[in-house]
């Protein structure tokens, strides 16, 4: 089942639009009800709640797809590494085989 | 294939397809900030008196110079990346030709040998059960899984299309005229698409099935054909 924001953004399938969304939620709810204890300004306190929330929202979700993108990079690296070591075990591509030969240094 | 009234992209099979679709993410994310924005001013609009004393709007100008450039270039940049990385020279392992005919398509693989076939799609009657309709085909297009693919894109006789959405590929088929486009197809599976330009009575009765397989099995698949 999906859960769409505004009939095109599905939180539950994207990875990081739920916690933007949530945590967006919560900064707006800190700088406007903030900014009207501070202030008393009830329209301006509106204006920074909507503010604050687009810029928690984009702000986190900058950083979580950031981290995403770097986690897959590392999946991609993870991925060929195992399968480089498939594919060179046993030959003197290997890097876990010990050396042997010329190349030992106490000879 | 997709689902019924799917309104999404497909699973990608590709890494370009993996990185369109967290492009999609992205700007369907900036999407959602704007249409907040213009929601909460639409609202502040109804339900304010109209009335302006505005004599100097430098600053409503400036703000409405810069967050539309910051918008633009948050979805610039990551579009450009993807744009050139679809353009990157690879060297492919295969290369495939896809000609497009009224209504059919045939390919050709040349690389080693002549490989070459029709593809034409199962007629719905002959359709064994649990198939696709309008979807299958007596001869899919079969290439190793994980290896580039280079596909040559032509036509025959009128303009058609060489389009697997799971793959992020959509190339037109010009007559006198050779596209390129590449893939590599990162697991192994069964992919569908459709001929995607218009191109006479049955332009939605010549689809495409790509099939890809390791590399053991597409071999003896090329085998097999060859013989026959």
């Amino acid at each position: 089942q999906s859960f769409k924001l505004l009939g095109f953004l599905d939180v539950k399938k994207v990875p990081c639009a739920r916690e933007s969304v949530l945590y967006g939620s919560l900064g707006s709810l800190v700088m406007g009800l903030g900014h009207f204890l501070a202030t008393s300004r009830v329209r301006r306190s509106c204006d920074v709640a909507v503010g604050g929330f687009i810029c928690t929202m984009l702000g986190y979700w900058v950083y979580c797809r950031y981290n995403l993108a770097q986690q897959r990079i590392r999946q991609r690296m993870l991925k060929e590494g195992m399968q480089n070591r498939i594919l060179f075990e046993g030959s003197y591509l290997d890097p876990g085989k010990e050396q042997t030969g010329s190349e030992r240094s106490d000879s | 294939m997709a689902n019924h009234a799917q309104f999404g992209f497909q699973d990608a099979s590709s890494p370009i397809m993996e990185e369109l679709v967290q492009f999609h993410d992205h700007a369907m994310m900036t999407a959602l900030a704007i249409c907040s924005l213009v929601l909460y001013l639409l609202t502040l609009m109804l339900t304010e008196k109209l009335s302006s004393n505005t004599v100097n709007a430098q600053e409503i100008e400036l703000v409405w110079t810069i967050l539309p450039a910051i918008v633009l270039i948050m979805l610039a940049l990551p579009s450009l990346q993807i744009l050139y990385m679809m353009d990157e020279i690879n060297e492919p392992d295969l290369t495939l030709k896809a000609i497009g005919h009224q209504w059919y398509w045939s390919y050709e693989y040349t690389d080693f040998k002549d490989l070459t076939f029709d593809s034409y799609m199962t007629p719905t009657a002959d359709l064994p059960l649990g198939h696709f309709r309008l979807l299958e085909v007596d001869h899919r297009v079969v290439v190793p899984m994980e290896s580039p693919i280079r596909v040559i894109v032509t036509a025959d006789d009128v303009l058609h299309s060489w389009a697997v959405p799971s793959l992020g590929v959509k190339t037109d088929a010009i007559p006198g005229r050779l596209n390129q486009t590449s893939f590599t197809a990162n697991r192994p599976g069964v992919f569908y698409g459709q001929c995607s330009e218009i191109c006479g009575a049955n332009h939605s009765f010549m689809p495409i099935v790509v099939e890809s397989a390791p590399l053991a099995n597409f071999e003896n698949w090329s085998s097999l054909l060859l013989s026959q």
